[in-house]
């Protein structure tokens, strides 16, 4: 019980710990830092925006996953990661540029929301099964809940922060965009989510896995549940998988090097 | 002006990913795939071996009987698919090579584990009925 609630929180948390991390770096190299990048208000309201949310989908969660010849879950899912793709790659696109601060506070307060409200929910319907459990007396020990749910937050902060100066350093001495490109690496890892579950209900097409790399790490190990939430690591990915991350990555770099874009997006003239 | 072109710009982006998956997803018609079934009894899965012919995609019926939400889960097929008490949950498998594949339910990863096991062969094993499915879920994959 123990082992499985710490199991099961990371899965859930660890993309939130993560991205909070990751968006926090990216708006203070790209903003001016003597500006708050964002209000206490703002924050407080994100959050009971997500706590709805979360509460509303957990609550619907049995009804949507009927929708659609019971694919209603994974369309509503990899909507969110395609969402989430999509804003974390215009945040990496605007990066360094001080015109669009707004939209890049913006555009972060809707991954949060996304990223927070799509995991929280997995978490959600874990307590939920162990609460109906509980009731029915198969399950007892709630000390085993909490106290799995305190040390998974205590490695989810430890990892974010580790995450959080390392990439500062990699950013202040290796590359300045060295943050920006792991917000895009993680916004494919979503995308990697939102592919996988396409497949798995035949909306994309099934195909033959590329390699097998689970003899050197596999996605269970801790590592490998790191690297899939950082870069999207898959031990066996398919084709179209590999395309599409290869696509959604470059476009982006494409985009933020071409010299019409930055110059476009720096409010110069063409 | 810079601001309209841009944003101009960015919803264009944003319309042609969008175009781009629509596309994908057109590409795919929902064809007839060989159906496998699963119950979910006491977190247990009956049958806890399920045997598909190799190279084959195939559609997987999981019911689950219990009272409590599970999640299937396997790192092995990459799949992940909440079950809900009563309700029935289908994923597709496959193409696969010869091999076993491990799959567990999540919140109950001790007692919920069973394995697909992908053979040489056209005709898959024929399926179960419910009373030998009984019998052979009880030998359980550890």
């Amino acid at each position: 019980m123990l082992i499985n609630t710490i199991i099961i929180f990371l899965q859930s948390a660890l993309p939130m710990f993560i991205v909070i991390a990751l968006l926090l770096l990216c708006l203070t190299e790209n903003l001016e830092s003597s500006k708050r990048i964002v209000t206490i208000k703002k924050i407080v309201a994100l959050n009971i925006l997500v706590i709805i949310l979360v509460l509303l989908l957990n609550y619907f969660m049995e009804e949507i996953s009927q929708l659609f010849d019971g694919k209603g879950t994974e369309f509503v899912f990899s909507a969110g990661f395609i969402l989430i793709y999509l804003c974390c790659a215009l945040v990496f696109l605007l990066g360094n540029k001080h015109l669009y601060s707004r939209a890049q506070k913006s555009l972060s307060l809707v991954i949060l929301l996304l990223v927070l409200t799509l995991n929280s929910s997995n978490f959600m319907l874990y307590l939920t099964s162990y609460w109906t459990q509980s009731l029915t007396g198969e399950y007892s020990g709630v000390e085993s809940l909490f106290v799995g749910i305190i040390l998974a937050v205590g490695i989810c902060i430890s990892a974010a922060i580790l995450l959080f100066f390392f990439l500062r350093y990699c950013d202040a001495s290796l590359h300045k965009k060295t943050s920006n490109y792991f917000l895009l690496f993680f916004a494919l890892a979503q995308l990697m989510q939102s592919i996988v579950l396409l497949q798995q209900v035949d909306v994309l097409p099934l195909s033959y896995s590329l390699w097998n790399s689970s003899n050197f790490i596999t996605e269970s190990s801790e590592i490998g549940q790191l690297l899939r939430v950082l870069i999207g690591y898959e031990t066996t990915p398919s084709l179209m998988q590999l395309i599409v991350y290869i696509c959604a990555f470059i476009i982006p770099v494409y985009l933020s090097t071409n010299r019409s874009f930055v110059r476009f997006t720096s409010g110069e003239a063409l | 002006m810079i601001d309209k072109l841009l944003k101009g710009f960015l919803n264009a982006y944003t319309l042609t990913v969008l175009i781009n998956l629509l596309c994908l997803f057109s590409l795919t018609a929902e064809a007839k795939r060989p159906e496998f079934h699963l119950a979910l009894k006491n977190h247990l899965f009956y049958p806890a071996k399920i045997t598909i012919p190799r190279n084959k995609k195939v559609k997987l019926v999981i019911l689950n009987h219990d009272h409590s939400v599970e999640e299937f889960d396997s790192f092995d097929l990459n799949r992940e698919k909440v079950l809900f008490p009563k309700q029935e949950a289908i994923i597709f498998i496959g193409p696969l090579p010869e091999g076993e594949y491990q799959f567990f339910g999540e919140y109950h990863p001790n007692s919920a584990r069973g394995k697909v096991i992908v053979v040489d062969t056209q005709i898959p094993k024929k399926e179960l009925d419910d009373e030998t499915a009984l019998k052979e879920g009880e030998q359980h994959v550890n």
